[in-house]
């Protein structure tokens, strides 16, 4: 498995990733939505807007989720593109980041409408920690 | 139990504290056994409170922790509500409206109707709506429904009587929806979306049942028009919010056999702020497809300069796949109000029925069955057997068999548009990917699901529809 894919289910689509520690897993999980919503990850781009995003759930399941919900309504509501996180703090049951913008330079590929729990489970494997997380399309 | 209805006892299980039962043909059932759905009816029959058994109809498949096709009842005072029994799309529906245009007449409209059709309606990625509605007037259409679109934007107060729960449920706190939903929601009203919505101008090709099928103004060869969505972002983001809310509080819950099958109890503060919601989307939803009606009907009216009237335009019928909502049913010798959860499944009333519009009291409450791109749909009626086996439930499509990916995979060397052509069937989008993803071959048989309806006595058929205009997001 690649640090982060994208990958089918009969009905939905959804992406896999994974990370050394929390900050690479929610880099990846990142770059996995981006890669599935634009067709790749954007180079680092200098000088855009920002926004401070901090959640604080029961597990990183819960964080994941909320995380991802907030990518996809800044991308679809917004028309702004997340490029990059500046991480305040990161572990297994709170994300505190200011998520770099950038306007969204083409219209997502897909028309995704909500991030789901299913079979969601993060796990280690190798020293990685793993998750893929399904949306419903 | 019989070749189309299959019963695993809550004996199987300890956790079980219901039968698991499923309307299905063994190939059906190999399927849904194979695809995890019918351990998704295990998993509901195991949540303290069911009423009856866990349900699935025959288009059975896998879901979001409640399997496609699934219905579950809970008592409406001491049950149970679960945002995973209604989906993410809360009320996706379908509607259909018959004409008296013969479809010989409609051929030479067919490419000027759906091209007008294409620029007229927003579809796909385009979320914004024609309607440019404020906060206010946003609030209006989601308390109201289909009555607000009569009322406000146009259209027939006829219509009402012929969408289930008069496209209107009641909703009188809007504090229990958040900010996000309402920016979600308001700029997406009067759209089709993406997805397996659709919009077809179909052509009545079969009648099996005569006097049904004239009741509901469906005349061999003539065109009938099906409008298939729901509600948007708006719906998603009030299901994806109550998830987050219901999950907080089942915490820790044993019970739980799948983390989409959070539930609050109906009378708790959340079990009721996510029935309110839950109506506000329905209510959404409703209007979305009355509104998608009106500007289908003006494209008809200003092709064939004629009014609605002379074209024989009228409302058949409008229902909910995705819905939970109180109804009486009998169980034992009683009647019982429950909050009935359907998820891809349809309602469908018995004859006699009182809460069947007066003009199919005799015959029971239509219907419809949307196939695939390029396949036929299916017009049935409720019967009395399916009110006594199903909580008056019945099929609500094919479902996929593949997904989108093995779906552009097959055909990448195909031209969709020109081999539905070839088919008879005009398709307009402006979307090819989209497109691929829907290929006929990509979602299950509907016709066996039809069969397996028929044969089990759940719904009776009354017509067939074959698409000749299509249009998707």
């Amino acid at each position: 498995m690649r640090n982060y894919e994208v990958f089918s289910t009969t009905a939905d689509t959804g992406i896999r990733f994974k990370g050394r520690d929390f900050h690479g897993l929610y880099e990846n999980a990142l770059r996995g939505l981006n890669l599935l919503l634009f067709g790749s990850h954007p180079r680092r781009t200098h000088g855009d807007d920002s926004f401070h995003f901090s959640y604080s759930g029961d597990g990183p399941e819960n964080v994941l989720v909320n995380f991802l919900a907030e990518v996809l309504f800044l991308a679809y509501q917004k028309k702004k593109q997340v490029h990059a996180l500046d991480f305040i703090h990161a572990d297994d049951c709170r994300l505190e980041a200011w998520l770099r913008l950038a306007p969204c330079l083409s219209v997502p590929k897909v028309d995704i409408k909500s991030v789901t729990y299913h079979n969601l489970r993060l796990v280690e494997k190798a020293g990685m920690k793993q998750a893929a997380v399904i949306f419903d399309i | 139990m019989s070749p189309w209805r299959w019963r695993l006892s809550r004996s199987a299980d300890k956790d079980m504290v219901a039968d698991a039962e499923v309307f299905a043909s063994e190939e059906i059932l190999r399927q849904a056994q194979d695809d995890g759905s019918i351990e998704q009816v295990v998993n509901v029959a195991c949540l303290p409170g069911l009423v009856g058994n866990s349900l699935a109809m025959p288009d059975i498949h896998y879901g979001y922790g409640f399997c496609i096709g699934g219905v579950a009842a809970f008592a409406a005072d001491d049950g149970l509500v679960l945002p995973g029994g209604v989906g993410y799309d809360i009320n996706c529906g379908v509607r259909l409206l018959a004409s008296s245009i013969p479809a010989s007449e409609f051929s030479a409209a067919a490419e000027s109707i759906g091209y007008a059709i294409l620029q007229r309606i927003p579809s796909g990625l385009t979320p914004r709506s024609n309607y440019k509605l404020n906060k206010k007037e946003f609030l209006r259409v989601i308390s109201g429904g289909a009555r607000e679109i009569v009322r406000g934007f146009g259209g027939q107060a006829v219509d009402l009587a012929f969408i289930e729960s008069g496209g209107c449920l009641p909703f009188e706190t809007p504090g229990v929806i958040s900010a996000k939903a309402f920016e979600r929601g308001a700029p997406q009203v009067g759209s089709l979306g993406s997805g397996n919505h659709f919009i077809e101008i179909q052509v009545i090709e079969e009648i099996y049942d005569a006097p049904a099928a004239r009741l509901f103004g469906l005349e061999k060869d003539h065109v009938a028009i099906m409008i298939h969505t729901g509600s948007r972002g708006f719906g998603h983001q009030i299901a994806s919010d109550y998830i987050e809310i219901f999950r907080k509080k089942n915490l820790g819950s044993a019970r739980l056999k799948d983390p989409q099958l959070v539930h609050a109890a109906i009378r708790s503060p959340q079990g009721r702020n996510y029935l309110q919601a839950l109506n506000a989307a329905s209510n959404f939803a409703w209007a979305n497809r009355q509104l998608l009606q009106e500007d289908i009907v003006a494209i008809f009216e200003r092709i064939f300069r004629q009014g609605r009237g002379k074209l024989g335009l009228a409302l058949v019928y409008d229902q909910a796949h995705n819905i939970a909502k109180f109804e009486k049913h009998r169980i034992g010798k009683e009647m019982t109000n429950l909050l009935v959860h359907r998820k891809g499944a349809t309602r469908a009333l018995p004859p006699g029925h009182g809460e069947v519009v007066e003009k199919f009291r005799n015959i029971g409450q239509p219907v419809i069955i949307p196939g695939s791109m390029g396949s036929r749909s299916y017009v049935l009626r409720g019967t009395e057997r399916g009110a006594a086996l199903t909580f008056a439930s019945s099929a609500h499509g094919a479902g996929r068999r593949l997904s989108r990916h093995q779906a552009i995979k097959l055909s990448a060397q195909t031209d969709v548009r020109a081999r539905l052509q070839k088919m008879g069937v005009l398709v307009f989008s402006f979307s090819n990917q989209g497109l691929r993803e829907e290929i006929p071959e990509a979602y299950k048989d509907v016709d066996a699901v039809v069969d397996v309806t028929v044969a089990s006595g759940i719904s009776e058929k009354v017509a067939r529809l074959r698409p000749l205009v299509v249009i998707k997001g």
